[in-house]
Order: C-alpha cells, then structure tokens, then sequence
C-alpha cells in the first residue's frame, strides 16, 4: 500500500501542509488564497505539534495496518480498504459516536468542530487524484509517499 | 473445517470475517437470533426515524455472499452438544461443527418489578426486534418511563423526544449518567434533554406496577410512592450474558461464558467472543475478540489482551463526552481540571500515571488517553501538562512509516 512516509527531522513546523488540507477539503469553491483559515468549516486532517525539545512532529494519519479506529467503528463507517489499504470513512454511515476518535492510540482523530457530526479524518486526497495535497505543498520533502507491505 | 457461529453482534460478525480472511476454503455458518444485522449502538437512530433498519447495518448489504459465508437468520440455538459437536435449534433441527463460537450477546435485564416481567408494554433495548416493538408502541403512546438514566436509557429518551413523546426518566442514582460522569459533566446533558422536553427523576427507583385488565403497566409507582403515569415502559437496567444454550452442557459458565486467554471455553474447539464472556461490555473490545477468537479456531494461537473496557464516548445534541476510568479520586491522587465557557476537564493521577480522564466539550486528538490509562504510561513531570499532551511526546515511527509510542522504560 502507499503511505505518505514523515521525516520529522526535516519538518519546519511551516505547516503548508495543514493549508493544503484545508485547502482541499473545503465546501466552498476558491484558491488557497482566499480559504478563510478562520472558518472552523475548513478544518485539517493533518496537524503538526510543537515538541517539547524545540522540534516538530507531524501527526498525519498511517491508515495503519491494523487500525484501531476501524475496530472501534459501531457503524460501518470506517473500512479498511483490501486493495489500497487505506482507511475509508463514510459520512453518510458515520453515527458520530467518536469511538475511533477515543481508540485511535495516536491522537490523530477529532469530531468537526462546526456540528460535531462526523470525524476529521485523512482521506489520502483520492478525490484530488495524484499525490496527497499535503505532500504537493511540503517545501522540506519531510513528508513523501513510498509503497510499503 | 467447518465453523459455526452463534451471533451476527460486533464479535459474531468479525470472526466470520476474519476466518474467511484466514482460510479461504473454510465453511462458515452464522447463525443469529436477529434477522437482520445491524448495530446495537444505532438502535437509537432506528427509533428516532432518522435511519431505517437497513441504514443501522454495520456491514456491506452482501457481505454474506461476498465472503461466501452461510446465514442462518432468525434462528435460535436451543443447545450445544460438546461431546459430538453438534448444536440443537430450536425446532430440533440439528447441525454438525468441527469449530464452535459463541457469540450470543446478551439481553436486557428485566428487574422483578411489579409487573414488569409479564406487562405487554415493558420493553428492554438491546435487538432490533426490541427497537422495533417500542417503534410500534410509541406511535400511540404519549406517556413514556425510562428506568435508567445510562447510555440505553439516555439514547431511548433522546429517541423518543425526537419522535415528540412526552418522555420520564427515572433514576436511582442523584445524578443522570451515573457510571460515566460526575456531577458537572451530567449537568449539561440533563439541560439539554430538558430543553428538548424530558423530565428527569432522580434519586428514586420504580419499586411498583398498576396494570389494567388486558396486561399493561397504566402506573408506575417509585420508592417514594409517587405515581407515574405511563403507556409505555422501557427499562434500561444493565443486560445479563445469553448463556442459556450451554446450560446443561458441560461448558462452563455461570453469569458468563467462561473462556481463557485464547477465548477457548473449558472445552476443547468451541469458543467465546463479546458480551456472552464477559470480557467487556463494549464495541472496539467485541470486535476484537471475534477476531482473536477467529485465529484461534484457525489453528493460530493469539492471546487475547486489550482487557480495558472503562472508556466511553456519547455525543448528544452535539455536545461530546470522552471518558475514561472510575472517576473516583482516591487519598493521595492528584486530580487536575480545567474548565471554560465551552469545555470541561478533568484528569486523576495516581503514582504518576493516568487512572481516569473525562473530557466534555472538547475532544481532539484524545485517542492518546486510552494508551496512557491501558499501558500505564508513567508520566511523572508530565502530570500538570496533562490536558496539554499529544502524540508528539511520546512520538515514533517504524520503518514502514507507521506510528509507534515512545515511552521512558
């Protein structure tokens, strides 16, 4: 499968990333250049934590091999995909329990801020085709995509 | 090899899923008392109207054919017979199998309440066919008691409100929620079930029944002698493990099925998975130990480990709650809250680890709780930053890219 692979010691902290994921998963139509970071509507997949020793720490989703979220999911939701292996989510089937928010052991998951509806959650930009839109808009190559068993 | 599994639950459905994932030529046989699958924690969506019963199915609509797997639905396991494996139906129909799980779940207890065993109004909600009885029911019903304020009873009383009953629940303990929250994380959930019409009684249990002549509860009547009045009864009062086909048998079981660390009963090639065992009584634990219980009935030994099963999410009306933990401070625990206008927190720390956590308001990336309560992270100088802590203090990466926990041995 692919995944988008993290060197933390090249991360900046510049967070270009986090911008192209609002970017890309905005509702509205419009440029990076007029995406209101302040709308709670356009959240990021993506985050990056400042580390206690200075450095930064990208937490991006591994759609792990066995991932926790998928067993916690009471609604079907979120599948483990066996051709990409990727993990899908879909909003429509999503019960907004947030159990995978509560068993994902990485603390990448979090409901949506706006109507605690659904869960903000890496969808590996398949509807963007190509690379991920945050791996596009790294400047440090800190984040790449590799195919991994 | 022929497997058979009592139960289409969370673990029924998992180890089908993963025995045909294991071996491919197998034949697998599901056999379930619910005709349809479906998730137990949608019920409420279900009885509410915003979903019908095809749209609480956790799984694809063929997923039985797909991973060429038999069903049986509908049926009941009267009997298993260990010594020439076979079980027995209901309607004497017997089958053969080489491996056995099972999976039964449980069923709502009923408690010996007036007539609340035999009255034809008093309903638990824990199948289907329970939510689908009460969905009857309340289309006439106008006075609604909930006996129980935990997460069932919490989920039929937002159903029904949502359906626009007039809708009581009573409750034992002085505050609603009573397992999984204190008392200032109760509060705002009873204001907004209150604002949405519900009545809450706190503090007092149903202690007696006044029925009429055709069999229905018209009166309840609690331990302080107030009367209720009432067309419909749910009661949410816990659930007792479905062991009544093993009773008899051999296998060992008393409240629950009795199985070992490789789920296995105390005989040899039959199993145990989810509520029937007793291991934990929620979702994420279920699914993984119909998986567990898969490997092993495939001839792959894994034990079963992830025993944590004090965590709880709920969400209504869009206010979410995380929870972790008894919530009981004890001498010499340092309990740390934060509070502001949208969220509320609070964390006990005992010895320099984590023993309860309860976020409302506001839960992002606290997926790292759990880790920190099950593996008993230490956590000593980290103790004041607690709310304040991610991933990234304890950050490590594999070389296949996937995250794993640093921490200080």
């Amino acid at each position: 499968m692919k995944r988008i692979m993290i060197d933390a010691a090249k991360c900046d902290g510049c967070k270009s990333c986090t911008i192209a994921c609002m970017q890309a998963h905005r509702e509205t139509e419009g440029t990076v250049y007029d995406l209101d970071l302040t709308d709670v509507r356009n959240e990021s997949r993506n985050h990056i934590e400042l580390a206690e020793d200075g450095g930064y720490r990208p937490i991006f989703c591994r759609h792990c091999d066995a991932p926790e979220c998928v067993m916690s999911c009471m609604s079907g939701a979120l599948t483990k995909d066996p051709e990409t292996g990727h993990v899908r989510y879909d909003r429509e089937k999503c019960g907004s329990c947030f159990m995978c928010v509560m068993n994902c052991p990485y603390g990448v998951l979090k409901p949506d801020t706006a109507t605690r509806s659904y869960v903000v959650k890496c969808d590996f930009c398949l509807a963007h085709g190509e690379e991920p839109s945050c791996v596009k808009a790294c400047p440090k190559e800190a984040i790449y995509v590799e195919e991994v068993s | 090899m022929k497997y058979v599994i009592i139960g289409a639950g969370a673990a029924g459905i998992s180890a089908a899923a993963a025995i045909r994932s294991l071996s491919p030529d197998g034949e697998i046989l599901v056999i379930s008392e619910d005709t349809m699958v479906h998730s137990r924690c949608m019920l409420h969506k279900y009885l509410s109207h915003e979903r019908d019963a095809a749209g609480i199915r956790f799984i694809p609509e063929d997923f039985f054919e797909t991973n060429g797997i038999q069903w049986m639905a509908g049926k009941k396991v009267a009997h298993v017979w260990p010594k020439t494996s076979k079980i027995q139906m209901e309607d004497d129909t017997v089958i053969s199998f080489d491996r056995l799980l099972i999976a039964t779940g449980a069923d709502s207890f009923i408690p010996p309440v007036g007539d609340f065993r035999t009255a034809s109004n008093v309903f638990g909600l824990r199948h289907l066919s329970d939510a689908q009885k009460i969905d009857q029911m309340a289309e006439g019903a106008e006075n609604i008691l909930i006996v129980g304020s935990g997460l069932v009873g919490m989920d039929a009383a937002y159903a029904l409100l949502e359906r626009g009953k007039q809708v009581t629940v009573v409750e034992m303990a002085d505050r609603i929620l009573p397992l999984q929250l204190d008392e200032t994380a109760g509060a705002p959930y009873k204001k907004l079930f209150e604002q949405a019409g519900c009545r809450f009684i706190l503090g007092k249990s149903a202690s007696q029944t006044v029925s009429d002549a055709s069999g229905k509860i018209t009166k309840v009547i609690l331990s302080d002698g107030t009367e209720i009045p009432c067309d419909l009864v749910i009661v949410a009062a816990g659930v007792r493990a479905a062991v009544s086909c093993v009773q008899d048998s051999g296998i060992k079981a008393e409240r629950f099925l009795e199985v070992n660390e490789y789920l296995e009963t105390s005989v040899p090639g039959i199993y145990g998975a989810g509520d029937v065992a007793g291991l934990s009584g929620i979702w994420p634990n279920a699914m993984k130990q119909g998986q567990t219980a898969a490997y092993n009935m495939c001839g792959q030994p894994m034990k079963y480990l992830d025993r944590y099963a004090m965590k709880n999410t709920m969400n209504f009306y869009g206010l979410v709650t995380l929870s972790l933990g008894r919530g009981e401070a004890r001498e010499g625990d340092l309990v740390l809250v934060r509070e502001d206008e949208k969220s509320y927190k609070r964390a006990i720390l005992r010895d320099g680890k984590l023993d309860s956590i309860l976020l409302q308001g506001e839960m992002d990336y606290s997926g790292i709780y759990q880790y920190m309560i099950k593996n008993q992270v230490d956590l000593s100088g980290k103790e004041e930053r607690i709310f304040d802590l991610t991933f990234a203090d304890f950050y490590d990466i594999w070389p296949d890219g996937q995250y794993d926990w640093k921490v200080p041995i």
